[in-house]
């Protein structure tokens, strides 16, 4: 049982890498590294009980609590380069990184704390 | 199956590898290097190396992904002078892995019992770790009383380390001519939105009181000093994302990180002077109490505090430079 979960945890993490490298937008990339994380967290959650050593949880733990702050400091990146580029309207380095608006920013920190 | 799990995590890798490569939008190779690192982290796990698995846990997770975009928010998002294909180049790595792929073949296999690693001083660790440290966790042995030396330099690495970049990119309040007044108050964007400030608030305590956990129960599960520090620290930058830069350099001020950084190798040091004095050897804790055994363990916890102190005192003095330069 443990080892068909840690399979199908293994094709979404295949399903979710081939997001992060396809893009196109900003956003999946972000979406997939959170899900990845998500889906570390339960790896490693199923692959502890199939070992059998529960307390290797320990390590799911740590990364269900901080692994959200990564993602949130994606979003204050993004307010801060959208500042900046309104300051300076002139100066634009790239043109993708410059389209995330608030209202989407908003839709990622909400999913973002699993 | 460890094999299996191990071949398909390590071909994501790969993928994962060439992806940071072939991109030329720095936000995504930062993007890809997170997800390096979990997969990293899965890969020590299924290879039984949990208290590895912990380190790369808590520094990929919460820490490194936010300094690569402290550092990013510095520079253009494009790599200049992307160049093309070099041919030259690309023989010379294709050659190289070819010589490691045909080097690893003369290589014992996964848990082989009779592999040189197995038949060296690993052995005597084993037996000797529950006779003189008495701790079950024998990493934890390993890295704080026979390799305390080894532990030491690494913490004055990573000391050093931190002098480095806050010889470059200054400290305000502490290194350079910049004020704590002048770094701008509030003015956090995710400070504006209620859900990410909520469970965010809420989720702090928890994250310094499992950094302690981690702290302090390194000898009898994975965990200790490094990995404990980098968690405390985790939980101070998402107070610091949340309640702003300013606020966060009010709570821990920039001359406290400063003095951490110091204290952390000092105190480690300095249970290797005070067990010179007391008649052992430099790291002989074995002279911190009556029975040598206690001795040790009262060392290692002693030591591990002090990696902990140094750990978080660098990474959070690293990510205030890099974040309060951005405003």
């Amino acid at each position: 049982m443990y080892t068909a979960a840690s399979i199908a945890i293994f094709i979404t993490m295949g399903l979710a890498l081939i997001r992060a490298l396809l893009g196109p937008s900003v956003y999946d990339r972000v979406l997939a590294v959170n899900m990845f994380g998500t889906k570390t967290v339960l790896l490693l959650s199923v692959v502890a009980f199939l070992y059998g050593r529960p307390d290797f949880l320990d390590l799911a733990l740590a990364y269900a609590l901080i692994n959200f702050i990564g993602v949130l400091a994606v979003l204050q990146f993004f307010q801060n380069r959208q500042e900046l580029a309104s300051e300076s309207s002139n100066e634009a380095d790239s043109g993708a990184r410059q389209e995330p608006t608030a209202p989407g920013a908003e839709s990622a920190a909400e999913k973002s704390p699993r | 199956m460890t094999v299996l799990f191990g071949i398909f995590l390590l071909t994501l890798l790969v993928v994962v590898a060439i992806g940071i490569v072939r991109t030329g939008n720095l936000f995504t190779a930062v993007m890809l290097t997170g997800i390096f690192s979990l997969l990293m982290a899965a890969n020590f796990f299924v290879l039984d190396a949990a208290d590895v698995a912990l380190t790369e846990a808590a520094v990929g997770a919460g820490i490194s992904t936010v300094l690569l975009l402290g550092g990013l928010a510095l520079v253009p998002g494009r790599e200049r002078n992307r160049r093309r294909l070099h041919g030259l180049a690309l023989g010379i790595v294709s050659l190289i892995t070819l010589m490691v792929v045909y080097a690893t073949f003369e290589k014992p296999r996964l848990g082989d019992p009779s592999a040189p690693v197995h038949q060296h001083v690993a052995p005597w660790y084993l037996e000797q770790t529950p006779i003189l440290v008495g701790i079950p966790n024998v990493v934890t042995a390993v890295l704080g009383t026979f390799r305390g030396y080894d532990t030491l330099g690494e913490v004055i690495v990573v000391f050093t380390a931190g002098i480095g970049v806050l010889f470059l990119l200054g400290l305000p309040g502490a290194i350079g001519s910049r004020k704590t007044e002048e770094v701008q108050p509030g003015n956090s964007y995710l400070g504006h939105h209620l859900i990410p400030q909520i469970v965010g608030t809420l989720l702090i305590p928890f994250i310094l009181l499992f950094a302690l956990y981690v702290q302090f129960h390194g000898e009898y599960g994975p965990g200790g000093g490094f990995q404990a520090g980098a968690i405390f620290a985790a939980g101070m930058i998402l107070y610091s994302l949340i309640a702003g830069e300013r606020e966060a350099l009010q709570v821990i001020t920039p001359r406290v990180l400063i003095g951490l950084m110091a204290s952390g190798a000092l105190l480690f040091g300095g249970v290797g002077i005070v067990s010179m004095l007391l008649g052992g050897n430099f790291l002989d804790y074995n002279m911190l109490a009556d029975n040598p055994v206690a001795g040790q363990q009262w060392g290692i916890l002693i030591i591990e505090l002090g990696v902990g102190i140094t750990v978080t005192g660098v990474l959070l003095a690293v990510y205030h430079a890099f974040a309060a330069r951005g405003r």
